[in-house]
């Protein structure tokens, strides 16, 4: 009765205050009245009548106020004058409000990029069926230096037959074709894969079916399924393509599907299956007929009913095991397999990176709330003369808490609302800049979602109530009459303002913890700018062609083609050198391995040995500035009329014949010929620098080249070194290209920097947003620490003036406050450093040519940081100066 | 300290307000007057304490209120009780001679 009662008088009172109020106006009203009249009555004079009783009845506003007060819904009639005030004194204090905000919306805004980018990468897992049911398998070729090889096709078959773990295994393969018909020549990239690859991963065509097992191997009918992509643009998304046929690599293809919109093969970056491919073929060869040593299968199983992926990972290696023993081709290779999940593999070059960078924002948020709890006590000490007064004009206590705690409640929500915002901008700028390792995962994914918002929000919670903790703190200590008795000067603000020194301190070590972090990764990154991959990639223009099989069958006639393209190419104005390789550094083709083998080694086995293999044409290694060691490069009569020959790198030289000449030796490495792959055994004649052509930082394996006239690969891409005077245009390319065959696309036209650049996507990645936090964090600090020095000398204004009196000199005084500065920020640089040996750690395996403990980030760090510390407290220090004793003193 | 002292006046005051309307409906002024009656003036009347009680009694639903015209024809809230009024009347005055007695008999020991 009571409770419902109340509830109707809080409807009235929120939904008809106007009513309400007139209500009480007419009454108030009426008693005045009254009770003039009654005195009126009794012989009074009417004038008199009524001061009598407004005298008595005191303020009219002041009742009504009483009367409002005890309403239903007065609580949040109240928080609304108490928001309203809120904004009025921020609005009074815009630098301080702006510092706040500006503060939280930036750590927050970093927390809400990084963690979507996270959550979408890491967390999210790959659009699969049962995605944590799929597992990758390499074979590791310790020995070979190869220690995530792909399968060879008789492995496959292995162990497909014996692996009980795996209900079923599946491989890809990406190569390229050209699609002809129908529009222009292009070129595709397409999946070579098995029957089964997209059912095992349970991924189901958009339209049409998935492959037949009858559609794989030797002598099968030739079947696609496109891309969505593909289909979309080629095909203007006609639904009645499905059993069409279609020209591919001149022969004719029957399209059976079009695959899912959201298809994205998850296999890590060094896989080398490009995340979007535009078309998926079944092999058109047996598995079975394949060479074991030919490692080219991407492999993904999934595992059976109630199979632990450790049984798998457990089982894999035993099978591996036997293998070894079985075959001799594995005689030197140190061979074992190894089963991995399929998305812990796809992020593991991710992961860190990510790692680091939650890390960093989330040491930027703590020092945000550090800086913000700053600031507000900097402003409380500031506000403490006008709270006092308040108290002593009688407002509770409990009103100056919640106004209060409403100020700090409106700051953390304009800080959320701005941290979104900027959130939204970080995450625009992470998806634009992040590296190929990171574009596996569709941008469209990485998103200010549900989870993420509500972590920002979680976030933004911690944020806001540290933020009030410290606000409250200080609005339930007032004690007005001291802090009146002492004129504004004393007050007991010893505990607070020790406390912001300890938090001017905490800002000032975990500053430099993110500074030295940052310092690290520059270091870093420096370092792998200043690798020497073994050629030079500027003023080289690069681009790809493909020579449909059905033409170009014959060494000869690929020969015949790239001849008189590099004749032309050769001509233009402005073209130094021209040379094609099959493979150009850091690009995302497959790579291509041989086994090799030489004399001296047991002819029954090929040694175990694999080198990375590239086909070159006679001025590659002149046109990237390589450098030849010895003996010679390729010449154009190295072709099918001349003896077999090759180039091999000084790590196979040293490898194969250690101590002795390379040059003149005998070397067995597969030739592509007519007839495919055959081992052939050539001369080596020349012996070039190592190229690193698959890591910035990590010399792989040793390389062996083959000339392209005698052993041509397809595509194969062309580069010219340009003197850097005149321009080659993209379209002079494609006239020269299309002069000799109007049905060759020309891709991928890119400078050769270009692909140096993305092999550096990840460390320059890693080390901008670190910088940039660190920068920011930096910045607060100093404002951290110009605060704390800045309101210490206004405090001390007494003091100084009397030491100044005294006869203290200028420099003296200046150096006081200096010091104090220089102190505060030294103890919070050791806590820092001290943070930062234990932190930096976690970020080994991101940093290349530097250890976690590099003394001189460590030395520049410190230094940097007392520099700022001493600019922070050096206009304080000159203020303290500036007094003039007699005024201080006067003032006082 | 002052919440503690102004809760007793609080409830003192209802109790008096809901006594004087139990005897009939009254508007604001007519209840004021009544009560410096009833007291002998040891009651003030102070409009910052009585008005926000009697509102406060009202949106607890133990007063009901509408407009009516007092004996000068004027227009006026008149104020009465409700049903739920009269129980709260009844238990706060049993509270309250409670009270009385114990204080009294507190009183009392003291002197003797």
């Amino acid at each position: 009765m009571e409770a419902f009662s109340r509830l109707r008088a809080l409807a009235r009172n929120l939904f008809r205050p106007a009513a309400r109020e007139r209500e009480l106006d007419e009454e108030l009203r009426a008693y005045v009245d009254m009770a003039v009249q009654a005195r009126v009555a009794a012989g009074m004079g009417a004038a008199e009548a009524r001061r009598t009783v407004m005298a008595e009845m005191g303020k009219v506003d002041t009742v009504k106020e009483e009367v409002r007060a005890v309403r239903a819904g007065a609580g949040l009639e109240s928080l609304g004058r108490d928001l309203a005030l809120a904004f009025r004194q921020l609005r009074r204090a815009p630098a301080f409000a702006a510092a706040v905000v500006a503060t939280l919306a930036l750590a927050i805004g970093a927390n809400a990029a990084v963690f979507s980018v996270i959550q979408a990468v890491l967390l999210a897992p790959p659009a699969y069926r049962e995605p944590d049911r799929l597992m990758v398998i390499w074979s590791n070729l310790d020995l070979a230096g190869y220690k995530r090889a792909p399968l060879s096709g008789p492995e496959l078959l292995d162990l497909r037959e014996q692996a009980r773990s795996f209900q079923d295994i599946a491989a890809i393969w990406t190569t390229t074709a050209q699609i002809s018909g129908e529009g222009e020549p292009e070129q595709l990239r397409v999946g070579l894969a098995t029957a089964n690859f997209f059912s095992l991963l349970g991924v189901e065509p958009r339209l049409g079916r998935n492959f037949e097992p009858t559609e794989e191997g030797q002598g099968a009918p030739r079947v696609v399924i496109l891309s969505d992509a593909l289909w979309r643009r080629r095909f203007g998304a006609d639904p009645g393509v499905i059993g069409r046929s279609v020209h591919m690599d001149g022969g004719s293809v029957t399209v059976v599907g079009v695959a899912p919109r959201e298809l994205r093969l998850a296999f890590a970056p060094d896989a080398n299956v490009p995340p979007e491919l535009q078309a998926f073929a079944p092999f058109p060869s047996d598995h079975a007929r394949d060479p074991r040593d030919q490692y080219y299968l991407r492999t993904v199983g999934r595992l059976s009913p109630g199979v632990s992926p450790a049984e798998a990972e457990r089982e894999i290696a035993e099978i591996g095991a036997r293998m070894e023993a079985e075959h001799t081709e594995y005689d030197a290779s140190g061979r074992s397999f190894f089963a991995v999940g399929l998305q812990d593999d796809a992020v593991r070059p991710v992961r860190p990176v990510l790692l680091t960078l939650l890390g960093t924002v989330g040491l930027l948020l703590l020092l945000a709330c550090v800086n913000v709890a700053n600031l507000l006590i900097g402003r409380e000490l500031a506000r403490r003369e006008q709270m006092a007064v308040r108290a002593a004009l009688g407002a509770t206590r409990g009103r100056l808490v919640r106004q209060v705690m409403v100020e700090t409640l409106v700051l953390a929500s304009l800080g959320l609302l701005a941290g979104l915002a900027v959130g939204q901008a970080l995450l625009h700028l992470l998806v634009a800049f992040r590296p190929a390792a990171l574009s596996r995962f569709g941008p469209e994914r990485i998103s200010l979602d549900a989870p993420v918002l509500a972590f920002t929000a979680g976030v933004g919670l911690v944020a806001a109530v540290v933020v009030s903790l410290v606000g409250l703190r200080g609005a339930m200590r007032h004690d007005p009459e001291s802090v009146l008795r002492g004129g504004g000067r004393s007050g007991d603000d010893a505990p607070r303002r020790r406390m912001r020194r300890l938090l001017v301190v905490s800002q000032v070590a975990l500053g430099t913890i993110l500074l030295v972090g940052a310092g690290l990764l520059v270091r870093s990154f420096i370092a792998l700018t200043q690798v020497d991959p073994g050629f030079h990639a500027d003023r080289v223009l690069t681009f790809r062609l493909s020579l449909p099989r059905g033409r170009y069958r014959s060494v000869a006639a690929s020969t015949e083609f790239a001849r008189r393209l590099e004749d032309r190419l050769r001509a233009l104005p402005g073209v130094e050198e021209v040379g094609a390789v099959s493979a150009l550094p850091f690009d995302d083709l497959p790579n291509w391995s041989t086994p090799y083998t030489h004399d001296g080694v047991d002819p029954k086995s090929r040694g175990g040995r694999e080198a990375d293999a590239r086909s070159v044409s006679p001025g590659w290694f002149e046109t990237i500035g390589a450098k030849l060691v010895a003996g010679r490069g390729f010449e154009e009569a190295d072709d099918g009329a001349g003896p077999p020959v090759v180039i091999v790198d000084e790590r196979l030289a040293e490898k194969a014949w250690p101590g002795r000449d390379a040059i003149g030796q005998r070397l067995q490495v597969d030739f592509v010929t007519d007839q495919g792959f055959v081992p052939t055994w050539a001369r080596v004649v020349g012996v070039v620098r190592h190229i690193r052509h698959r890591d910035l930082t990590e010399v792989v394996r040793e390389q062996v080249y083959v000339p392209h006239r005698q052993s041509p690969r397809n595509p194969m891409a062309w580069a010219l070194r340009t003197t850097g005077e005149t321009r080659v245009e993209e379209a002079t390319i494609r006239r020269i290209v299309a002069q000799l065959d109007g049905e060759l696309p020309v891709y991928d036209v890119r400078p050769l920097l270009a692909y140096v650049g993305d092999a550096q996507g990840r460390a320059r990645f890693t080390m901008v947003l670190c910088a940039a936090f660190a920068a920011l964090a930096l910045l607060l600090a100093a404002i951290g620490i110009y605060g704390v020095m800045s309101y210490s000398v206004t405090r001390r204004r007494r003091e100084i003036g009397v030491r100044l009196a005294l006869g203290a000199r200028a420099g003296q005084v200046r150096r006081a406050v200096l010091g104090d500065g220089l102190g505060l920020a030294g103890t919070g640089l050791v806590v820092g450093l001290v943070g930062a040996a234990l932190l930096t750690r976690a970020a080994d395996s991101l940093l290349y040519a530097v250890t976690p403990l590099d003394p001189f980030t460590y030395a520049a760090v410190a230094a940097g940081l007392a520099a700022v510390a001493a600019l922070a407290s050096w206009a304080p220090a000159r203020r303290a100066t500036r007094f003039e004793p007699t005024e201080v003193l006067r003032s006082e | 300290m002052a919440t503690s002292k102004s809760d007793l006046l609080q409830g003192t005051l209802d109790l008096l307000i809901l006594r004087t309307l139990s005897l009939g409906p009254l508007h604001g002024y007519g209840v004021s007057q009544r009560l410096q009656q009833l007291t002998r003036g040891v009651f003030h009347v102070n409009a910052g304490t009585f008005f926000p009680a009697l509102y406060r009694l009202e949106e607890q639903g133990f007063l009901a209120a509408r407009w009516g015209r007092s004996e000068n024809n004027r227009r006026a809230r008149f104020y009465s009780l409700t049903r739920a009024g009269e129980k709260r009347l009844a238990d706060e005055t049993r509270n309250w001679e409670t009270v009385a007695t114990a204080i009294g008999r507190v009183l009392r020991a003291t002197e003797a």
